[in-house]
């Protein structure tokens, strides 16, 4: 009689937890696999022409919603286009500016010191316009993603249909590299979507590794130089600490070599 | 232009690498066959599905090439 009143205490107690939210592997999405990007290795440089690529992957896909705002227009001379390119791509966007002698704002047209136009006003504004989610700015997203380059690319090109049992309420979209598994943004990346400038076949995957490319050099737009001066100062403080060594050595080698004579005093 | 439609690489990678996990495809398919007619809404198929997606990952990232391809 008493199991019988235990048991029926242990089932309605486990029972009780049948509406909790239980996590599970999508708490934390799944793992992006660690793909060969060209500018991994030791000494090697971005791919630029995939910088340029990829710039124009997120003006024309991403930029509508996405900002960069640390990024201006200057940093893209010398890396994407040259100076009269960038020019003129400034040109073509509006800039608040002033105020004038008259004290008004007004507006004009684009210049290489303007920072990269913001899609929304502010953050409320973005949320309003996506449904409560807010695009995150991309200007260090490779950097403040764990894994930032293998997780942006495995995230753009791995929409896939969500798993049996998972469903995923109207307005988002099933993607299992994202946290939790539902995310705000809608499959972006689509074959043909754009005509890049080269004339490379925009295909999804194309697309994913030039703007991921691209992202890395706006998070990370020094890389070149610093694995320049690593391999560098790498190579002549092992020079120095060689040197070092065999120094500390030779002045130690006195004390090293000496006799202590233990006598009995009589 | 003159060229077929190109096709994507990354796709065309995933479907030659199914052949390599189909032991986590076929798990996963049962899973979705044990979970059939449930009514409660808490039975999913997640594990089984990140198995069968990080076996296809793993193989598509060795083949793929993100070198910058000439001519």
């Amino acid at each position: 009689m008493r199991t019988v009143a235990l048991l029926g205490a242990g089932i309605s107690g486990f029972l009780g937890f049948a509406t909790i939210a239980s996590a599970d592997e999508s708490e934390h999405g799944l793992e992006a696999p660690n793909y060969p990007w060209p500018h991994s290795g030791i000494l090697s440089s971005y791919d630029h022409a995939s910088i340029r690529r990829g710039h124009q992957v997120y003006q024309q896909v991403c930029a509508s919603c996405h900002s960069m705002s640390l990024i201006s227009f200057r940093d893209l001379v010398g890396v994407a286009y040259t100076e009269e390119e960038t020019k003129t791509m400034a040109a073509e966007i509006e800039v608040v500016d002033g105020p004038n002698d008259e004290g008004e704002m007004f507006t004009r047209p684009g210049k290489l010191s303007d920072r990269f136009p913001q899609p929304y006003a502010n953050e409320a504004a973005a949320r309003f316009a996506n449904g409560g989610a807010y695009p995150p700015d991309l200007s260090l997203i490779t950097k403040a993603r764990h894994n930032g380059q293998n997780y942006v690319f495995a995230l753009l090109t791995g929409y896939h249909d969500p798993p049996a049992g998972v469903t995923i309420r109207e307005g988002l979209h099933y993607n299992p590299y994202f946290p939790g598994g539902a995310i705000a943004m809608p499959k972006m990346l689509i074959d043909g979507a754009l005509e890049y400038e080269d004339g490379t076949p925009a295909t999804e995957a194309q697309m994913g590794k030039d703007v991921v490319t691209f992202l890395s050099w706006a998070a990370e737009p020094e890389m070149e130089e610093r694995k320049l001066m690593g391999f560098k100062w790498i190579f002549l403080l092992s020079l120095a600490l060689l040197q070092a060594a065999y120094y500390r050595r030779l002045r130690w080698s006195v004390l090293k070599s000496r006799r202590l004579v233990l006598d009995v005093v009589n | 232009m003159a060229d077929e439609e190109p096709v994507d690489q990354k796709k065309y990678l995933e479907d030659g690498c199914k052949p390599k996990c189909v032991k986590q495809l076929r798990s996963y398919e049962a899973c979705v066959k044990r979970i059939q007619g449930d009514e409660s809404g808490h039975k999913h198929c997640t594990g089984q599905y990140f198995d069968y997606w990080s076996c296809v990952d793993k193989c598509v990232s060795s083949f793929i090439c993100l070198e910058p391809q000439f001519g």
